[in-house]
């Protein structure tokens, strides 16, 4: 039919008017279609939008964002110590119970306001307003009152001694300054704030959400400028089309943990073609023994599981060496944490022995291990997006069924697995320190009382349990330091001789980078991305 | 005429409460089902050690401490007013969000069809009348691929192909057109494989049917007979497809939405979900319901207006 010799042109007509509409409309601006990043700003990418950059609130606010914007009376450094930030000096009395911090003098809002004793005390309000939401934080649960001693030195009154108060100031969230322009009606910032002022080195200057955020360097900043102008921060959701934007020069650097795949991570490592960087540890992947009841209430068990598992080859061979391997719970920085303690490695004859003192036989022609007729069995619990935890979960598998223990996997919902473990339903469970910088006491804390990180139920079944509890309430309020030293000494021996967590590996930011970018250090935080040392090669 | 067909609309219409009240039930019902609590969820995602205090607070001030019912009644007394509720999350109306992200996947799919009838129709002609020569079997054997690859496979597919080899299209964002070939093309190319496969096929059928000989017997140009009358009967059956297109793009942009970082509604939907945003998931499923409803609602009467046999039968009826 004759018709086809009009369709087929059409089809190519219509094809390549799409394209050059596209190409031909950027290049007026003169750029290609795919626009590279400007040189006067960093451009990365993130999975979530940056949220209303509310200082004294959590989600949807990203803590990566709110660091730039607002800062901290003190802050935590990557090797345990606390310096001055918005306090230049601070004197604690001889009780333990009182702060007294002197405010820097020099600093004001990038809306050039003041920064003095009483917008400090109107933040320190604000946010005591609203107690129940920073409950997890042991300080807020100890804090008398926060009043102003002259127009650049406040008093902060505890009912108790309480030792991490300065680690907690620093935390990214809630302790953090708002200008008083910033300020709802009420000063309700517990629901909205009417605008984001802070002291810190960035300013939003636009922000279309769930698109973008672009913070610009704040002219007024009292402390080392950063040396670029701007910081766009792009939203995309997907780890894969975070590391396409990358490669394709839309995005000057990833930075993070979990940010993009592992395998990506190293596919572009291997290329040859950027430059990667990575932090000091920053928190622990472990596994959680329950050991309220079943076969982990026996220590023995616990340590066979321990042994049984090569830990160098699953944490080289899984996270492509971009993790290292732990055999303590905190890694050697945080404080109170640097103790000896005999590692368990991998010895796979040593957890038959166990096995076999313990009275978890293998019969003749069978493949699990029982005792009294009961099986050998445990349940792990994975979370089932995790792309490092699954195939842990299944090594270990093998692992264990080579010692005649069968490891049930199941893969969960982010929140489903500790709420397991808590309610005794399973034996096993991933899990991770805070990291710095409320670690270690807030591991102990919530080691001690009951709430979600399942630490106190999967320890019920110790025979100590109740004493490690008491040495807890003890090393939190106490004011000797010696004795705080003795105090975590003793439960961080109990927890590892009791083989109440398997420490798997701690985790870092890594960081990877186009050859074009000036090389700069990666924090061990959470929080707090090194924007202001980031540059490029002009 | 005409009144058989407002009669119709109006049947249709009535009915949509029911379904509205149907659906909102089992999503309110279902998203119940996912395991933990929003008070938790929210608590944990930032990273705060959920204590009981805090939990307590939190669903009182969510409103998930009441009893389920009331919070039904609460959540439908206030849709009702065209109230949808507060983001768990983000503490904004939900309406205020949804529909400021409604435009942006509205602009996807329309994108998308667009997409999808200025390919089809032109392919599935020339397949149809080169039917069993090269040209045929390279247009199908595309068709069948572009219908069975995963929608998120083919995302990445094109942004590897069209933005970091070849550097025509930006990989994520949206802005200039540029910014939309590769979202839109991803969304329409599984409906355009299948569209091209229909429309072949009724085109084949139809120039088997007497009245196509008749006419060339008449000495009617090749090119009027198909225009005039081969293509319109064929268009009829093809609007009832565009009304379950509709609901491929909705679902398909979820996914779409999330390879190319385009700020639309299932991008949204997703991390409602895992937040466990309630007021947003049910909120969003009621919408698209309506949505879908008049959307297929619309092609049925576009149906009627294309096939007079249908009124004919409505009135004998």
């Amino acid at each position: 039919m004759r018709l086809t010799k009009y369709l087929l042109p059409f089809m190519l007509v219509l094809t390549f008017s799409v394209l050059a509409g596209c190409t031909s409309k950027d290049q007026k601006k003169g750029e290609t279609a795919t626009q590279q990043t400007d040189e006067k700003m960093i451009t990365i990418g993130w999975p979530l939008d940056v949220g209303p950059l509310n200082p004294h609130t959590y989600l949807p606010n990203q803590m990566t964002a709110q660091a730039m914007v607002y800062e901290s009376l003190v802050e935590y450094n990557d090797d345990g110590t606390v310096t001055p930030k918005l306090a230049e000096s601070w004197d604690i009395s001889e009780d333990k119970t009182t702060y007294t911090f002197h405010l820097r003098k020099d600093v004001t809002y990038s809306d050039g306001t003041a920064f003095n004793a009483d917008n400090v005390i109107r933040n320190f309000d604000a946010v005591l307003a609203n107690r129940e939401m920073h409950s997890w934080m042991g300080m807020v649960n100890h804090m008398k009152e926060v009043v102003k001693v002259d127009d650049f030195t406040i008093r902060l009154q505890l009912d108790e001694p309480y030792y991490p108060v300065l680690n907690e100031l620093a935390f990214v969230r809630p302790f953090r300054f708002l200008a008083d322009n910033g300020f709802p009606a009420g000063d309700a910032t517990q629901n909205s704030i009417k605008v984001s002022i802070g002291t810190g080195p960035w300013v939003l200057t636009e922000y279309k959400k769930d698109e973008y955020a672009l913070f610009s360097r704040n002219e007024n900043y009292w402390g080392e400028k950063p040396l670029e102008e701007q910081i766009k921060i792009k939203v995309i959701p997907d780890s894969e089309s975070i590391s396409l934007a990358f490669e394709n020069e839309e995005l000057d650097l990833i930075y993070g943990r979990g940010i993009i795949s592992l395998d990506n991570y190293t596919y572009l490592k291997d290329s040859g073609k950027y430059k990667t960087a990575t932090s000091e540890p920053l928190s622990t992947k472990a596994l959680l023994f329950n050991t309220q009841s079943g076969p982990l209430a026996e220590l023995k068990v616990r340590q066979a599981v321990q042994y049984a598992i090569n830990k160098e080859q699953m944490v080289d061979s899984i996270t492509h060496g971009t993790e290292k391997v732990a055999n303590t719970l905190f890694w050697d920085a945080i404080p109170y944490a640097n103790i000896d303690l005999a590692p368990i490695l991998y010895n796979p004859e040593k957890a038959q022995q166990l096995l076999d003192e313990a009275g978890w036989t293998l019969q003749k022609g069978e493949k699990i291990r029982s005792k009294n007729g009961q099986p050998l069995s445990l349940d792990l619990i994975y979370i089932a997006t995790d792309a490092i935890q699954k195939p842990m979960a299944e090594l270990m598998q093998g692992e264990l069924a080579k010692i005649g223990v069968q490891l049930n996997l199941e893969g969960a919902d982010v929140m489903v697995g500790l709420q397991k473990l808590m309610d005794d339903q399973v034996d096993i469970n991933f899990w991770r320190t805070n990291g710095p910088p409320t670690d270690p006491h807030s591991f102990a804390n919530e080691s001690a009382t009951p709430n979600a990180s399942g630490v106190y139920e999967a320890k019920l079944g110790l025979p100590n349990a109740k004493e490690i509890d008491n040495k807890i309430h003890q090393l939190l309020i106490g004011t000797d330091e010696e004795e705080r030293v003795q105090l975590y000494t003793d439960i961080l021996t109990v927890f590892h001789d009791e083989a109440l967590f398997y420490p798997i590996s701690y985790e870092t930011n890594n960081v990877i980078y186009h050859p074009y970018m000036k090389d700069f250090a990666p924090r061990a935080s959470e929080y707090d991305i090194p924007y202001a040392q980031m540059d490029k090669e002009k | 005429m005409y009144e058989s067909t407002w009669m119709f609309c109006l049947k249709r219409i009535l009915t949509l409460p029911f379904v509205l009240l149907g659906v909102s039930i089992l999503t309110f019902v279902f998203i119940r089902f996912v395991p933990v609590e929003p008070a938790e969820v929210m608590l944990r995602l930032a990273r705060v050690a959920p204590t009981e205090e805090a939990i307590q607070a939190l669903r009182e001030e969510l409103g998930t401490d009441k009893p389920f019912l009331i919070q039904y009644l609460l959540w439908g007394k206030g849709v009702l007013q065209l109230d949808f509720g507060t983001s768990f999350v983000s503490k904004l109306p939900v309406a205020q969000e949804l529909f400021a992200k409604l435009p942006a996947t509205i602009e996807l799919a329309l994108a998308a069809f667009v997409l999808i009838l200025g390919f089809s129709i032109p392919l599935g002609i020339i397949s149809a009348l080169s039917k069993h020569s090269i040209i045929d079997k390279i247009i199908r054997f595309f068709s069948i691929l572009s219908v069975s690859i995963p929608t998120f496979w083919l995302g990445f597919l094109l942004l590897y192909l069209f933005s970091l080899k070849l550097g025509i299209f930006p990989t994520n964002g949206k802005g200039t057109l540029a910014h939309l070939v590769l979202p839109a093309l991803a969304l329409a190319l599984p409906s355009i494989g299948l569209f091209v496969q229909f429309i072949r096929s009724t085109i084949i059928e139809e120039l088997q049917q007497h009245y196509v000989q008749y006419a060339q017997l008449r000495g009617l140009k090749n090119s009027v007979i198909l225009i005039r009358h081969v293509l319109r009967n064929a268009a009829i059956p093809l609007t009832s497809l565009l009304g379950m297109t509709l609901g491929n793009l909705l679902g398909g942009a979820v996914i779409v939405e999330q390879v190319f970082s385009w700020p639309g509604l299932g991008r949204y939907l997703i991390e409602s979900i895992m937040n466990r945003d309630y007021p947003v998931v049910q909120s969003y499923v009621l919408i698209i319901a309506v949505i879908y409803v008049l959307a297929n609602l619309g092609t049925d009467v576009l149906h009627r207006l294309l096939d007079p046999h249908l009124m004919m039968k409505d009135r004998r009826d």
